[in-house]
């Protein structure tokens, strides 16, 4: 009679020759890549929203998050074919068993599997979660960006790891052939070079489905695209006017802006703002779940309005939001984006008013800011000391 | 390790990347740490969750495919079968979200506002396309072969 555990396969029991160290290598090897970019884009983008004390966020180039956001967004959509092809071609190793006889060894073994627990936990939870926030689904409780932002170093360091113990086995099998060709016979099934070549072609199929959500000229080919980028005066919205519940806010016809520095306060008009010197400039609006789109629009300088209540130039600025509630009802507009001649407090977008899911009567549209902070309903501008 | 692995230089890099991934996970698992306790349950729930869907559900899903096609699939029609079930199937698995739409709001016409399902239809079509192709060629080759 057998035994249960026969029944588990041995990693000998998996018979594809694709499996192994020449297509893990190599699919491993772009698969790293766009971990490493997503890693460092998802860096930014943190950095971005909450900017630390020594840094100052730069406001030029004018698209420069959109396209780190973008490419955040594209390179982890790319990595799910990579990590599934991965996965595939590792799998019988899961099947390794353990030498209980050396106790050196068996630590060693242990310690290997606890990292690679880590390292796929970690990977498919980036990319799970990723690709839910990017379509706004949250089928969760934990707080999507702060754990993202957590494991997503859980998941590069024990990435690192993985690269310092596998580095010889790397080293070897991408400098290795990849098919055995003297071995092939068309009797074999589908070859390795076959298999990667499917592998790019599902990663290639996987970005141009997806991508034009902040491609523009994709947008034709995107069939999967979390946006099709259309939307009033042109542009898509992220939070609607209803979902903020500003409506009776933002209608009322006593509406006022208030600019505040200190005891100085100036109150000002929808007709008022209007009859400020206006600006037109062409700047994205680029949210975090990895859409954009570019816009014209037209509007009061920041640093105008600022002017009237005599801010210092290297003075912060809190954005208030009609809106009650939400993470993002108030903002800081740090100096070096209140002084641009960029920031505008938006009156028209496209060449229509803006539209109450835009942001009417005015919101802040700044170059090089994350569309989460460009403050939508503006009720205050104030000048902190 | 001998010269084979690249010698010093080698292992000076491996130990490098080796402290480093650890400074990385000790980090990460601090920021994850002070999220709170409840936080954490959840997101361990969901980390055990992802492996368990691959390990315990999809891998053996696509091993039992790939016995069954080895039995039954002729040899030529292997390779575009399986090529074609690995771009169909990776790229189904990340459009999850946007073909249930999930996310979708009624107050918001903008989000998620595309026919994917007719999306869908029409890359499985032009996959089975790719893949009768590729198959006519395999055929071709592989009755010249046994010729």
């Amino acid at each position: 009679m057998r035994s249960p555990l026969s029944l588990i396969p041995h990693p000998d029991s998996f018979t594809s020759r694709l499996r192994g160290p020449e297509i893990a290598s190599r699919v491993g090897l772009w698969l790293g890549i766009s971990f490493l970019l997503a890693f460092v884009t998802g860096l930014i983008s943190h950095a971005a929203q909450d900017m630390p004390g020594w840094l100052t966020f730069p406001t030029r180039p004018v698209s420069f998050y959109r396209i780190t956001q973008g490419v955040h967004v594209i390179s982890g959509t790319a990595a799910v074919p990579l990590l599934l092809v991965k996965l595939w071609s590792v799998f019988p190793k899961l099947f390794d068993r353990f030498t209980f006889g050396d106790v050196r060894r068996l630590a060693l073994q242990l310690a290997e599997r606890l990292s690679i627990a880590l390292l796929v936990s970690a990977a498919i939870f980036q990319l799970v979660t990723g690709l839910a926030n990017s379509a706004q689904w949250y089928p969760w409780s934990f707080s999507f960006r702060s754990t993202h932002y957590a494991v997503a170093w859980i998941a590069i360091g024990a990435l690192i790891v993985h690269i310092a113990v596998k580095l010889p086995g790397i080293r070897r099998a991408l400098s290795g052939p990849l098919d055995d060709d003297l071995a092939r016979t068309s009797e074999q099934g589908p070859s390795r070079r076959g298999f990667l070549r499917t592998t790019w072609v599902a990663t290639g199929v996987a970005v141009l489905t997806t991508a034009g959500a902040t491609v523009p000229w994709l947008r034709q080919v995107s069939i999967f695209g979390v946006r099709s980028g259309d939307g009033p005066a042109g542009i898509p919205i992220n939070v609607s006017a209803v979902a903020a519940r500003v409506i009776p806010a933002a209608t009322n016809p006593a509406y006022a802006l208030e600019v505040r520095n200190g005891g100085k306060q100036v109150t000002l008009t929808r007709a008022d703002l209007e009859a400020m010197e206006q600006t037109t400039a062409e700047l994205p609006i680029a949210c975090v779940e990895g859409w954009s789109a570019s816009g014209e629009w037209r509007g009061v300088r920041v640093r105008d309005l600022l002017a009237l209540v005599d801010a210092a130039e290297d003075a912060d600025v809190e954005v208030t939001s009609l809106q009650m509630q939400g993470a993002f009802r108030q903002t800081t507009l740090p100096a070096n984006f209140a002084q641009d001649p960029l920031t505008l407090l938006a009156l028209e977008l496209n060449g229509e008013g803006l539209s109450l899911d835009h942001g009417h009567p005015c919101r802040l549209i700044a170059p090089n800011r994350p569309g989460v902070l460009q403050t939508k309903w503006v009720k205050r501008m104030e000048v902190l000391a | 390790m001998g010269e084979a692995d690249g010698g010093s230089g080698v292992k000076v890099l491996r130990g490098l990347l080796f402290m480093l991934g650890l400074a990385g996970l000790a980090w990460g698992g601090k920021q994850l740490l002070g999220l709170g306790f409840d936080n954490l349950t959840i997101t361990g729930v969901w980390l055990a969750a992802g492996v368990l869907a691959h390990d315990a559900v999809l891998a053996p899903l696509v091993l039992v495919m790939a016995l069954i096609a080895v039995r039954v699939v002729p040899v030529w029609l292997r390779g575009p079968l399986a090529a074609g079930l690995v771009v169909l199937g990776s790229v189904t698995l990340l459009a999850v979200p946007v073909l249930g739409r999930f996310g979708a709001r009624a107050d918001n016409p903008t989000l998620l506002d595309r026919d994917y399902v007719g999306g869908w239809l029409v890359l499985a079509a032009i996959t089975l396309a790719g893949v009768a192709v590729a198959s006519l060629i395999s055929w071709h080759r592989h009755r010249s072969v046994l010729r």
